[in-house]
């Protein structure tokens, strides 16, 4: 059974319709990139994916649980337990050092553990960082500090928006490199891109157009080949 | 590190690290702590402090004879001792008779002039008060009738309490002026109104001038009538009452601008927090990304809120008091007395009034949507 699963979904606001009709389905350990043009329903799907928001037909099931049905609060609990949210602005929390940050995440999922979220910057590189605010940080930090937060409760699915969009050329390989690792040790990562370079690395690139797929790319290494 | 630790460190560092912002909600907590202790203090002391002004205004507690007749010296010191120590403010006894000056009649007081002088602080004396034997003072009346100066002389005639005649120098020391019925008579000390007139060892009256409430009067009115059976207390009730109706508004006044500044202050703190806020929503919409419940978020900027009240509660506790005392000290011209139990109820009220004024800020806090505050741009 695939880790994500949708059925038929579409989003509609008013007389805009964000999605239509979307069926998808993300296996586990499966690196997924999604592509669109602005307007295309990349962060709608995004939203609905990480349990931010509900679409308005179709069905979205995770880890066997359907969440396009579970109520608000369940759905926190949800994205709490199963899914680590990567952001193109960081995101970080200001008036906290690189390691508080890391440990909110846990403090929200079960209890925070210094050690463990220490480990989590050195795996980004970040370990000499720890003691660092948000602003003393430079954006690519900031960005490893983002994923070391995403990635420090184990979730299912790492589900990341245009990571390297706010990112210089270096900074960009640095994430990249993690985002291979963490495939590489079998996790689950759906990114969202307006890159094509960075959408090349995922094993499949959904190509939304209109709130539809109008194509899914499977890309082996940089060369890619067309399907469906 | 547990949850606990993790919640104070994030709450202090929300305030130690983002100081600028939350300083002015500081300010707003601490200002109203500082108004509510400094009045509240003022409050509770302005009857102490009102009661030794209104002591300025001459006895509020009289002495005299239930028969009629005089109060013997035995009868008004066992009166006089039902009063506390610590509230006598003078006691004045009174002997009065006829005398002349220039065959004019007039009204000759005996009295303890020192006591008097405590007891009726409101008389305008010009000259000296008598310190010697032989020296009086006259009232503006009867210095205007018989034409005397302070350093005068005049000789008094009468009959004393024997029916003898009697005929004696005196010097003025000083001339009174009350705007009162004072200024008909000649004050002069026990020993010489008893060396004209003689000894019956009795006063007339006995002015006493006490700081205390009219209840705490009524009390002491009603010993004395235990104990001195052949003494009448009266209370001056044109001094008591308009001491009571004075204190009774002033009392109002300041609860009422007590009032007034703790709802002022509850306003700027939840204009302010809900300020905070609003300029939060991104850091409130990350938190939900990352599952934090709405309880979580609801505890998180209420113990910001609390923690501020807390801190703003203490630093108010301490100004409040330096504010009650230059009330006290430019208002009443002397310190007023802090009640100890006012820095914890100081406290507490900073804490409550704070987390009021949080609840509608940070019930808002819990309406923020992640997927509308994250959204990339």
């Amino acid at each position: 059974m695939a880790l994500l699963d949708i059925k038929g979904i579409s989003k509609i606001y008013g007389s805009v319709k964000a999605l239509q009709n979307i069926d998808l389905a993300v296996e586990q350990g499966e690196w997924l990139s999604i592509m669109g043009p602005s307007g295309s329903g990349k962060t709608t799907m995004m939203n609905i994916i990480g349990c931010m928001d509900k679409p308005t037909d179709g069905k979205v099931i995770l880890d066997g649980i359907d969440i396009s049905a579970e109520s608000a609060r369940n759905l926190t609990a949800i994205r709490r337990d199963k899914i680590g949210l990567i952001f193109q602005q960081f995101h970080l929390i200001s008036y906290l050092t690189a390691l508080e940050n890391i440990m909110v995440a846990q403090y929200y999922h079960s209890m925070p553990d210094e050690k463990e979220a220490l480990q989590a910057l050195d795996r980004v590189g970040l370990l000499e960082r720890a003691k660092h605010l948000p602003s003393q940080l430079s954006g690519g930090e900031q960005q490893r500090v983002c994923i070391a937060r995403a990635l420090i409760n184990y979730p299912m699915l790492v589900l990341a928006d245009e990571p390297t969009g706010n990112l210089d050329e270096v900074n960009e390989g640095i994430v990249m490199d993690i985002f291979r690792q963490l495939h590489s040790e079998g996790s689950t990562v759906v990114v969202v891109t307006h890159d094509p370079e960075v959408a090349e690395e995922a094993q499949r690139t959904v190509i939304l157009e209109h709130g539809r797929i109008a194509r899914i790319t499977y890309n082996v290494g940089r060369e890619s080949r067309k399907g469906e | 590190m547990t949850k606990r630790s993790m919640y104070i460190k994030m709450i202090t560092s929300s305030l130690i690290r983002r100081r600028s912002r939350m300083f002015v909600a500081l300010l707003a907590v601490a200002v109203g702590a500082t108004i509510l202790s400094g009045l509240v203090t003022v409050y509770y002391d302005i009857p102490r402090q009102m009661r030794q002004e209104f002591r300025s205004y001459g006895a509020n507690f009289i002495l005299v004879s239930a028969s009629g007749e005089t109060i013997s010296e035995e009868s008004a010191a066992a009166a006089l001792g039902c009063i506390p120590e610590d509230k006598v403010v003078g006691t004045a006894p009174y002997r009065y008779e006829t005398v002349k000056i220039n065959e004019q009649p007039f009204m000759a007081a005996g009295t303890e002039l020192s006591e008097a002088r405590k007891a009726s602080p409101y008389w305008f004396v010009s000259g000296e008060w008598p310190e010697r034997d032989g020296s009086v003072l006259i009232g503006q009346e009867v210095a205007d009738v018989i034409k005397l100066l302070p350093g005068n002389s005049f000789t008094m005639t009468g009959t004393d309490l024997a029916g003898e005649s009697f005929s004696r120098d005196f010097r003025v020391s000083g001339i009174v002026q009350t705007g009162g019925t004072e200024e008909a008579f000649i004050f002069m000390s026990l020993a010489d109104f008893a060396s004209v007139i003689g000894e019956n060892g009795a006063f007339d009256v006995v002015e006493c001038s006490i700081s205390a409430s009219q209840a705490e009067l009524e009390t002491i009115a009603a010993r004395v009538t235990e104990i001195a059976e052949d003494v009448a207390p009266r209370l001056v009730t044109r001094v008591t009452r308009s001491e009571g109706a004075v204190l009774t508004k002033l009392q109002a006044l300041v609860f009422l601008v007590t009032a007034v500044v703790l709802l002022l202050t509850m306003i700027c703190v939840a204009t302010t927090m809900m300020a905070v806020v609003a300029e939060r929503r991104k850091e409130i919409g990350l938190k939900k990304a990352l599952g934090a419940p709405d309880k979580s978020i609801i505890t998180e900027f209420l113990g910001e809120g609390l923690l501020l009240g807390c801190l703003g509660g203490a630093l108010g506790s301490a100004l409040g008091f330096g504010f009650a005392q230059i009330i006290g000290v430019n208002v009443f011209s002397r310190a007023v007395q802090f009640p100890a139990a006012l820095a914890p109820a100081t406290l507490i009220a900073s804490v409550l009034i704070t987390g009021l004024a949080c609840l509608i800020p940070v019930r808002s806090a819990t309406y923020v949507d992640p997927a509308i505050v994250l959204r990339g741009e």
